[in-house]
């Protein structure tokens, strides 16, 4: 019997409408776990990295972990692998909900989807019933709508009870429109948000996928399970995580961003925002826009809140802004009204946009306005810093490609390259950088450029550990807690587990405790962060053999010239240089072959020579 | 004994369905659980099953709870054979709550995050 996992991939492809299901190979479980590492793994060794990611040989990979469903706290979460229409790069954002603990009570540990429908389709999965059914009636709707009207289709409208046990991952309009920031929306507002995966769907005329799971977890160790969430309970009440959290989620993060000079502001020209100093206090948010706290699957930190606005053009709720979205939407395009940004934030859930992305282009199209690059005549709007109205009308247009927003549609790069400047696009990978602006005050800020430069999916913060306190801030030591925390992060990925709870120092030790009790196998530390460094250098294979090389390890040039008026450039060369040694990577930034041997990915060895 | 529900502190992460499906399964699986948390966009709704009914009934009526209209079948406490729960999934065999035996242990209560369960007097 299996603990934890449940050892099976649904694979469904769409060209010729065939479900079927496999088993989930014993050595891909052994060397990657599950959910991100397992799910590259496979990946990769289906996909050539040469496609291109909008063609029917895309594949997308639903991931869970063995972690998955089981009640560890915070183990609710799931991701998707595909190649990023955005970047080109492998990508596998992270999402909560209760999609993945539906998917894994279903029977499957993967879903792979693969091929291109003819004709628009969702997916619907009870446990072993998989069909395949016609989306054309759902194809250019809301993600509401889309997902309400599923909730009715599967389960009818006799039995609320139903309707509420199904879970549903969709696109939105800018899915459908191949928008290369498009996320894939899941459970009321929660999202797939980066790389652009939305795309890959729409392509594949997949609106959406429906999921219901009666079945069972197994754990190995159940006495042990009970005992060990009652302590890690206890040690979050006892050291204020579980109030922290649950009381303003990511909201908090805003004054720290301030104090260290870490905010992005107007395009990345600024490191602080005066006018945020409001909302500093985590309580001014909470009053004006929250509606309740809404828990992922088995997290007792419940993080996310539910807002409203009181708009009718806004009806409902929607999910969100978390801070990346207040950071991005907000102080980047000089937007400083909360309310603003919640208009904004729901219309990128509502047609299923990437919130951080998106507002890189927008803020990015602001400057080149501003400096006179481009016009109101080509935009439709007088783009300035702070145009809230002309900022939701321009996502509305990208979502359906309307106007200038076909342009935007393209990512910020393109409307960059289009005037004459890609340098006023701060984005790493064509993927736009999130909230932590590289260059705080502090000694070692280029810890955080390095993370982003290094990260395998484009400008991340979900990829390592943000510290804002560095104990040297020599290249060296800053390059070592880089790699040992994008080595941590890949195994709470694999778990699956939520990088937000367990990226940082104060928990570091816990996924290690959760594996060994759900699944019994007798995991050590050390052997997690080569699972976990594996799982690195996989992904770092994956962009090579994409084309990506050294050269693209890079940051926008603003991060390496001009500092805000306290904050410091990135050293990005000298970093990079002790961040390759480190990793055991040759000066072009490719794993030397005593690296490959060491981590068991000899047969690379030739293909990236 | 009761478990009191304060459902304005519920965040529907549904920790009390793994509390409840560990000790009366021994497994993971929220459909087996005798707690239910009904979930919508404004509040959620924790429900602990109460005793089976054979039929279902036909006083189907509609409530305000929390400014919105739902249906009374979502506040009503009882298996019965038009809810898809409080039965074994498969055999319809209805579940319900026995307050993890004698003294009651209520699990559910144990694992609350949020403090939504309480046991009383």
């Amino acid at each position: 019997m299996l603990f934890g996992w449940k050892g099976k991939i649904l694979r469904i492809d769409l060209t010729r409408g065939n479900c079927s299901v496999e088993n989930l190979p014993d050595d891909v479980m052994r060397d990657y776990i599950g959910g991100r590492g397992a799910g590259v793994k496979i990946f990769f060794d289906e996909v050539d990295p040469r496609i291109d990611p909008l063609s029917p040989e895309n594949k997308i990979i639903f991931c869970t972990g063995p972690l998955t469903g089981t009640g560890v706290p915070s183990g609710g979460r799931f991701l998707a692998v595909s190649k990023s229409p955005l970047t080109g790069t492998i990508s596998n954002p992270n999402c909560g909900g209760c999609f993945g603990a539906n998917l894994k009570y279903a029977g499957y540990d993967f879903l792979i989807v693969e091929g291109k429908s003819p004709e628009p389709v969702y997916l619907s999965i009870h446990n072993d019933q998989v069909k395949i059914k016609p989306a054309l009636h759902l194809w250019g709707k809301g993600t509401t709508e889309t997902e309400n009207a599923i909730r009715d289709e599967e389960e009818g409208t006799e039995d609320p009870w139903g309707k509420n046990i199904l879970s549903v991952a969709m696109i939105g309009p800018a899915g459908e429109n191949l928008v290369k920031f498009a996320s894939i929306m899941s459970d009321g507002g929660r999202a797939l948000g980066r790389g652009g995966l939305g795309a890959v769907m729409g392509s594949k005329n997949l609106k959406a996928i429906a999921v219901k799971g009666t079945g069972e977890v197994y754990i190995a160790d159940v006495a042990g399970f009970k005992k060990a969430f009652s302590d890690f309970m206890d040690e979050a009440i006892a050291n204020g995580e579980l109030k922290k959290r649950s009381s303003f989620g990511t909201w908090g993060l805003l004054g720290r961003a301030q104090a260290t000079g870490t905010l992005s502001a107007q395009n990345f020209q600024l490191n602080y925002l005066e006018s945020f100093r409001k909302y500093e206090n985590p309580a001014v948010v909470r009053e004006q826009i929250a509606v309740r706290d809404e828990g992922c699957f088995g997290c007792p930190f419940r993080c996310s809140k539910r807002t409203q606005i009181l708009d009718p053009a806004y009806p409902g709720t929607s999910k969100g802004p978390e801070h990346e979205t207040i950071a991005l939407l907000g102080a980047n395009c000089g937007i400083t009204d909360i309310i603003d940004i919640c208009k904004a934030n729901y219309i990128c859930n509502e047609f299923g946009m990437d919130t951080i992305t998106a507002g890189a282009t927008i803020s990015c199209a602001m400057e080149l306005f501003e400096k006179g690059y481009l016009t109101e005549k080509e935009i439709g709007y007088s783009l300035n810093f702070g145009n809230a109205d002309a900022t939701v009308e321009l996502l509305k247009a990208a979502a359906f490609r309307q106007g200038f927003g076909a342009l935007l549609a393209e990512g910020g790069h393109a409307v960059a390259e289009s005037c004459g400047h890609p340098e006023l696009y701060m984005g790493i990978k064509k993927m736009g950088m999130p909230a932590w602006h590289p260059q705080g005050r502090f000694k070692g800020s280029g810890i955080i450029g390095l993370q982003y430069a290094t990260s395998n999916v484009g400008g991340c913060h979900t990829r390592s550990t943000l510290t804002f306190n560095p104990k040297s801030p020599e290249p060296e030591p800053l390059a070592q807690w880089v790699k040992h925390y994008q080595d941590l992060v890949a195994v709470v990925d694999a778990g699956v587990l939520c990088w937000i709870i367990y990226h940082g120092p104060l928990w570091e030790e816990k996924p290690l405790v959760w594996l060994q009790l759900v699944t019994g196998n007798a995991y050590t530390q050390d052997e997690l962060l080569l699972i976990g460094e594996r799982t690195w250098n996989l992904e770092r294979l994956f962009n090579l053999s994409a084309g990506f090389s050294a050269k693209d390890d890079s940051l926008p040039p603003r991060m390496l010239t001009e500092p805000p008026f306290d904050g410091q450039v990135v050293n990005l060369a000298e970093l990079l240089d002790a961040y390759y040694r480190i990793r055991g990577w040759d000066e072009n930034g490719i794993p030397k072959p005593e690296t490959l041997d060491r981590l068991g990915l000899s047969e690379w060895k030739v293909k990236v020579s | 004994m009761k478990i009191k529900i304060d459902h304005a502190k519920c965040s529907g992460c549904k920790l009390c369905e793994v509390a409840c499906s560990l000790k009366h399964t021994g497994t993971a699986n929220i459909q087996r659980s005798r707690i239910k948390v009904f979930i919508r966009e404004r509040y959620c709704l924790p429900v602990i099953a109460g005793p089976y009914t054979e039929a279902a009934c036909n006083s189907k009526n509609i409530v305000m709870f929390e400014g919105e209209e739902i249906s009374e079948c979502i506040m009503c406490r009882a298996s019965c054979p038009a809810k898809s729960v409080f039965k074994e999934p498969d055999v319809d065999i209805p579940l319900k709550c026995d307050f993890c035996g004698d003294p009651p242990d209520p699990q559910c209560v144990l694992w609350c995050p949020a403090g939504t369960l309480e046991l009383v007097e």
